[in-house]
């Protein structure tokens, strides 16, 4: 159990102890009356003042409304002394009986922070506490309320320094006076305060303000009408009101408080929801990076199957063509001109060669045969071997990988020789591909001129998709004057 | 006398086996175009009887060429090749003004003088 929480139910027990003390005063009174509606008043209110106090402070042990609402559990105590018979805890009990009233003001203009913030509110706080604290001591020396009629039966005064009724009135009305401004001022704040507030805080304000507010309200009736002479019947029964509306104030603060873990659950909903719409967006983004992606790899399939077309067409088929009538001329000669026909033979058989070789870089473009048969290593080896810049493979996985990962793998490193032989004006290259963690890393470095625009052509991109079609990634870094790396990161766990 | 040739097409090694199978046929090679617009301009500063014309050049095609050339003050007789067979063009070689295709696997000579004489 935390300190925090070991002084809590200390309070708690203490708490108790008090009610228990208020009933056998109250029940052993000579002067209150009725005894069993006044103490039915001081345990409803103090006791529940005290434990949801008690209970919000447990909760909420950085928020003062906690901690002031005990202590107004903890002053409405005072009202129970000052049902003793003993002279000493009488006059104890007439000291602290109105305190309990200033805390609540303070509880309410602060509420639900609990701290003091405007000069307006500490004003407020600050008569009421003066009306209740010090002006009631005040009073308390020169008045004996067992000489008055209202209280038969009290113990006198002990602290009675004097009789003097006409300062008494003037303390007691100045007292009226700065209690009456001070709940005025206090129902103008509950008032501006719920104005202000926005609707999630309205749930939490609405009933803790609202029972507040009447209750200062008949206070202030109370009061006001007290001094205008009203019959004490009124006065009884106004009082009666208004302390059995603050009995209901702590359900009021606790209503507050599931309210405000209502708005909060709100807020929370809220924020999932803002958060939801954020994720759904990136969601849609993403699915549109993969739409167009996809439709990317389709037409680079087309292109593909295009250029196929086109370069046998260009190519072997060209060659063919022209091997076709040379044959066909060579025939032709056979009989009149051998010699010639010799020769046209020679030709033929030279530009035969010239369409197989053609062929055969033409079918490893389209797929290296070695790659399916000896690996990526291998493969990396013809492809260093066949580039007319040096290039060095500084690191390649022996071991067999998922054949669509070797494939990506050897095409990044194919184009990204290419380019480098086209554009680069490097002086080499250097070819590292290593399996870490899952990942295999492709890196293409050259010591050219950089500045490649990964944007500007088709190869790069195309690789990007293609690396990207596996869930890989791909970059390009090309400062000018500082070469080229093209780097792939494909997953192959 | 012998009826002039001009070669149409975008590869170098077929105009040159071209021009020895048409040589050796009879044939005199005034000249050889690379595009459709070297052909066109070719054709009406050399007059050629004939012109062997690919259907697929790098710039317009040879329909297009074949329509152009009609409009020369001396209309040579055009003769489309390819590579690609006659029916990969659809209707387009009936409908130009070509006097006839032959698919380069069977260009001769004698292939040649069927359609131009």
């Amino acid at each position: 159990m935390s300190g925090l929480r070991r002084a809590l139910v200390a309070l708690g027990v203490l708490a108790t102890l008090l009610g228990l003390l208020s009933t056998a005063l109250v029940l052993t009174s000579d002067h209150a009356s009725p005894r069993g509606l006044l103490l039915a008043l001081i345990l409803a209110t103090g006791w529940s003042f005290a434990f949801t106090g008690l209970f919000a402070w447990d909760r909420r042990p950085q928020n003062n409304t906690g901690p002031l609402m005990t202590a107004v559990g903890f002053a409405w105590f005072f009202q129970a002394l000052s049902a003793s018979n003993n002279e000493w805890i009488f006059a104890i009990g007439i000291l602290g009986q109105n305190l309990s009233f200033a805390i609540l003001v303070h509880l309410l203009v602060t509420f639900p922070s609990g701290r003091l913030r405007t000069r307006l509110q500490i004003v407020t706080v600050g008569i009421a506490y003066l009306a209740t604290g010090p002006l009631n001591w005040l009073w308390a020396l020169f008045t004996d309320p067992s000489a008055q009629g209202n209280c038969q039966g009290c113990p006198e005064n002990p602290v009675l320094v004097g009789g003097a009724e006409g300062v008494a009135n003037v303390i007691n009305a100045l007292q009226v006076i700065g209690g009456s401004v001070s709940i005025v001022l206090a129902i103008g704040l509950l008032i501006r305060n719920w104005r202000r507030s926005s609707a999630a805080e309205r749930r939490v304000l609405t009933p803790v303000l609202a029972t507040g507010g009447l209750a200062f309200s008949v206070l202030l009736v109370q009061l006001v009408a007290g001094e205008l002479g009203a019959s004490n019947t009124f006065k009884g029964v106004t009082f009666i009101t208004a302390v059995t509306i603050f009995a209901c104030l702590p359900f009021a603060f606790l209503a507050g408080l599931l309210r405000s873990r209502i708005g909060r659950a709100e807020e929370v909903s809220s924020a999932l929801s803002a958060e939801n719409e954020q994720l759904t967006a990136e969601l849609e983004a993403k699915v549109e990076e993969l739409r167009a992606s996809r439709h990317r790899i389709v037409e680079a399939g087309y292109a593909e199957r295009r250029r196929v077309e086109r370069d046998l067409h260009d190519g072997a088929q060209q060659r063919l063509m022209a091997l076709t009538m040379t044959l066909r001329l060579a025939r032709e000669k056979l009989d009149a001109d051998p010699a010639a026909s010799a020769e046209l033979l020679d030709e033929a058989m030279e530009e035969l060669g010239a369409a197989t070789a053609e062929l055969r870089e033409f079918a490893r473009g389209i797929h290296p045969v070695v790659l399916s048969d000896r690996g990526l290593a291998a493969a990396l080896g013809g492809l260093a071997e066949r580039s007319p810049v040096p290039v060095e493979i500084a690191a390649a996985p022996e071991e067999r990988l998922p054949m669509p990962v070797e494939s990506a793998a050897y095409f990044v490193v194919a184009e990204s020789l290419t380019n480098v032989a086209r554009y680069a004006g490097a002086e080499l290259a250097t070819v590292r591909v290593e399996r870490r963690d899952g990942v295999l890393e492709v890196e293409v470095t050259d010591d050219g001129a950089g500045g490649a625009d990964p944007g500007a052509g088709t190869g790069l991109r195309g690789l990007a998709d293609r690396v990207a079609a596996i869930d890989g990634s791909f970059a390009v870094r090309s400062e000018p004057g500082e070469g080229t790396t093209v780097e792939a990161r494909i997953p192959c766990a | 006398m012998p009826k002039t040739v001009l070669i149409v097409d975008d590869h170098p090694g077929f105009r040159a086996s071209a021009r020895r199978m048409l040589e050796a046929s009879g044939y005199a090679v005034v000249g050889e175009a690379a595009d459709g617009e070297e052909a066109v301009t070719a054709a009406g500063v050399l007059a050629p009887d004939l012109v062997l014309l690919d259907v697929q050049l790098p710039d317009v095609d040879g329909f297009e060429v074949a329509a152009r050339l009609q409009g020369l003050e001396r209309t040579p007789a055009v003769v489309l090749t390819s590579s690609r067979d006659r029916a990969d063009f659809g209707d387009a070689v009936a409908e130009s003004p070509a006097r006839g295709f032959i698919a380069k696997a069977e260009l001769s000579g004698p292939a040649l003088a069927e359609l131009v004489g």
